[in-house]
């Protein structure tokens, strides 16, 4: 029974804790209601700005929108301070990159989301969850 | 007669300033002190996910590897609670950069550093760029303090334990989510070192009027020796809102910090 604990239950009750933590982690600054958590949508274009900022960052892509032009689009993403600690800095985006980024679209149609994860044009992929860095 | 009530009157400030004032400066002593108290100098966030230390029983509270822990409320509270929660705003004043004050602050997935000199524990949050001070030196609590975010805090060592007790609460913060709290709420928190880098908070609420048992919950923080505290200006470039209705908002025409700079 030990044994089940440690190597199941011990497991699983520490999934459960990073799951409720990922909720917590995102509920600091603001909940999701703005966001279509049921749904994702995936842009591609060129970043235009990265806001390293608080209380959140914001990439900023342009995303050709098929009528000859492109469509500003803004995508939330965590604070610097969290991501500073997960491997991110102000430069991990740069103006004038290619990239493909998946969002919970915004709720109010506009062009807008909350960062899933992002595919840079080599390969590379983003997140922003996971344990922090010492 | 007039003399000696100006004479009662210049007297009795004097005592009052004196009194204000009357905290020593530290001695070689007191800094040496210092040394013998358990070491909570450094930079802590709570350890979201960990696994409870082996042998010790799971801690009560959300997201902490324990059950999940609510306040026991009043019939009256309980009431509002369940209107709270049939009709919930979408968002809290997080959302519009108001501190979450106390107890909340203490709970946020970012980083605290806490420094111990001769009678105060002072504690900066990184999160809304918070801070604590947390007096050690003796004083008591004030009978009718003001109402502030973070409270007003006494501490004293117990053995290896910080014991903290803090009044005078902001009407803004709240117990939890849809809990206020009245003015009679008390905290009571207890803080020591399990091992060298993790740190328990034992956490207890006392709200005659709201609560009707004390609610405690535990924290567990683990030292990050290698981090410092970052900035954290939440009206820097905040593009989210909550209304006086409830509803969230995301602004994306408010231009970002950066851009104003040029």
């Amino acid at each position: 029974m030990s044994r089940i604990f440690r190597y199941l239950i011990v497991p699983a009750l520490s999934l459960c804790g990073a799951l409720l933590a990922a909720s917590v982690t995102a509920t600091a600054h603001h909940s999701f209601a703005p966001f279509d958590l049921t749904m994702e949508k995936t842009i591609s274009g060129t970043v235009s700005r990265f806001e390293w900022t608080n209380p959140h960052s914001w990439i900023w892509v342009d995303v050709p929108n098929g009528k000859g032009g492109v469509d500003s689009w803004a995508v939330e993403g965590m604070s610097p301070n969290y991501l500073a600690r997960r491997g991110w800095s102000k430069t991990t985006l740069k103006p004038g990159e290619k990239v493909t980024i998946v969002v919970r679209p915004l709720k109010s149609g506009e062009n807008g989301g909350m960062f899933v994860r992002a595919t840079l044009a080599d390969g590379r992929v983003l997140t922003q969850t996971g344990q922090p860095t010492d | 007669m007039n003399r000696l009530l100006v004479c009662l009157v210049l007297g009795a400030s004097a005592v009052g300033i004196a009194q204000k004032s009357s905290r020593n400066a530290p001695t070689p002593a007191d800094w040496a002190n210092l040394a013998k108290l358990p070491d909570f100098t450094g930079v802590w966030e709570l350890s979201f996910g960990a696994p409870p230390a082996r042998g010790s029983t799971p801690p009560a509270g959300r997201g902490r590897g324990g059950a999940p822990a609510a306040p026991t409320l009043t019939p009256e509270y309980a009431a509002k609670k369940k209107a709270f929660d049939a009709n919930p705003p979408e968002d809290s004043e997080a959302a519009n950069c108001l501190p979450p004050g106390m107890p909340g602050i203490m709970g946020q997935p970012y980083p605290m550093e806490f420094l111990l000199t001769p009678g105060q524990v002072t504690i900066v949050i990184e999160a809304y760029t918070q801070v604590r001070h947390i007096y050690t030196e003796g004083r008591s609590l004030p009978e009718d303090p003001d109402q502030t975010f973070q409270g007003t805090s006494v501490g004293r060592w117990e053995g290896d334990a910080l014991v903290v007790d803090t009044v005078g609460f902001s009407p803004l913060t709240q117990i939890d989510r849809g809990v206020p709290h009245s003015d009679r709420m008390r905290i009571h928190e207890r803080f020591r070192l399990t091992d060298a880098d993790t740190m328990s908070i034992e956490t207890t609420v006392v709200d005659p009027v709201v609560l009707a048992v004390p609610f405690t919950s535990t924290r567990t923080l683990k030292r990050h020796r290698n981090w410092t505290i970052a900035e954290y200006v939440c009206q820097e470039n905040n593009r989210n809102s909550v209304d006086a209705a409830g509803k969230a908002g995301v602004n994306l025409a408010r231009p970002g910090s950066q851009i104003k700079k040029d």
